[in-house]
């Protein structure tokens, strides 16, 4: 059944172009409002040198192969000595900092913050949109769907003959909700925008960051072959020369 | 390091394929990546509302879709001068990277485009 429903200029004037706009300036607003409210917390000192311990085995790890062999090796039982090493955390302690992390007011407040700034408008701009925009055709999107997805996307619609095609304004909400993150990280700079599940992520996995990370860098470390990737360097460098002075 | 960056272009050789290792360098390869994220969103949002502007339903929409990625790759392909290998680490980096994230932004396109010259 393709009968094509002509339907209403001012739908088109008064719903799918208000949404989209509010839509952009909700992500926006969004942006600059975390922006604002990222509190300058005060590092913890102990927490920065572990911090930067981990990024200098990283580091050894990332340029082990432009060092010679000797150095490498002593460089790695600097860190991943058993008794005074940089990298060995002994169990007890390690059970310590999780726990901190978690009682940190401060931390809990700030993830707390993050998260709520990412909910709240989206169920705010839901509830709106349920509100007035309901019960009657909003879009066609341009290709056939089963009927199977007719109840999610046809919601405020009554009729069951109309084409699935036909959808309702909550479906252009959701379509809006997923496309919209590609604009965003056009016109917002770096993708910070709308990343919702990456940083929820990253927001658990920071209170476990010090005590797991350090034994997952020593096991780095220990893993890593040393191959020397410059002993052919002088012929390279004789080739080099020898191009330029021709 | 042996990656050098040519200011001239907007890609970075991140990597030399002469020495035995090859290395790569992190923040060139990651820049290059960017740029090829770029490129497929506002490729997508444009093709996106160019099939809505020229009525595609169904089927014929999805493969102008892939069409449009198609020359987008070929042309980040072209920019790097044919040698990928000083540029990006892998083959699929230039050709599959985004193609999932581009499709949402052109179906959203292609439906707002759609509507508003056919429907309404």
């Amino acid at each position: 059944m393709a009968e094509d429903l002509v339907l209403d200029t001012a739908i088109r004037d008064w719903v799918l172009i208000p949404l989209s706009v509010v839509m952009v300036l909700i992500g926006i607003l969004r942006y600059f409002v975390s922006k604002l409210m990222r509190s300058s917390q005060v590092p913890d000192p102990k927490i920065v040198k572990e911090g930067q311990v981990i990024v200098r085995a990283r580091n050894l790890r990332a340029g082990a192969n432009f060092i010679p062999p000797k150095s490498f090796r002593s460089r790695r039982v600097y860190f991943s000595n058993e008794e005074n090493g940089l990298l060995f955390v002994p169990k007890g302690q390690a059970q310590n900092a999780q726990a901190q992390m978690f009682s940190d007011p401060n931390m809990a407040m700030d993830m707390m913050k993050k998260n709520l700034s990412m909910i709240i408008p989206q169920t705010l701009t839901f509830a709106w949109v349920n509100f007035f925009f309901s019960g009657f055709v909003a879009a066609k999107i341009p290709f056939p769907l089963t009927q199977r997805f007719r109840s999610m996307l046809q919601n405020g619609i009554d009729l069951s003959t109309v084409d699935v095609s036909y959808v309702s304004s909550r479906s252009w909400y959701f379509l809006n909700l997923f496309g919209l993150r590609g604009l965003f990280s056009l016109i917002l700079g770096e993708e910070n925008a709308m990343d919702d599940t990456q940083r929820m992520m990253q927001m658990s996995g920071f209170g476990f960051d010090p005590a797991k990370s350090l034994s997952a860098e020593k096991d780095g470390l220990d893993i890593i072959q040393h191959e020397w990737a410059l002993p052919k360097f002088e012929h390279r460098a004789e080739e080099v020369l020898k191009k330029l002075i021709r | 390091m042996a990656g050098h960056s040519d200011s001239s272009s907007s890609e970075k050789k991140s990597g030399e394929a002469m020495t035995d290792v090859p290395t790569f360098s992190a923040e060139n390869l990651q820049n290059n990546m960017k740029v090829i994220y770029y490129s497929r969103t506002f490729m997508s949002i444009t093709g996106g509302v160019i099939a809505g502007i020229f009525g595609f339903t169904g089927f014929v929409g999805f493969i102008f879709y892939f069409l449009v990625m198609t020359i987008t790759s070929i042309g980040l392909i072209a920019k790097a001068k044919f040698s990928v290998h000083s540029y990006f680490d892998s083959w699929n980096r230039i050709i599959l990277d985004g193609l999932m994230g581009g499709l949402m932004s052109f179906v959203l396109f292609w439906t707002f485009a759609y509507d508003i010259v056919h429907i309404f």
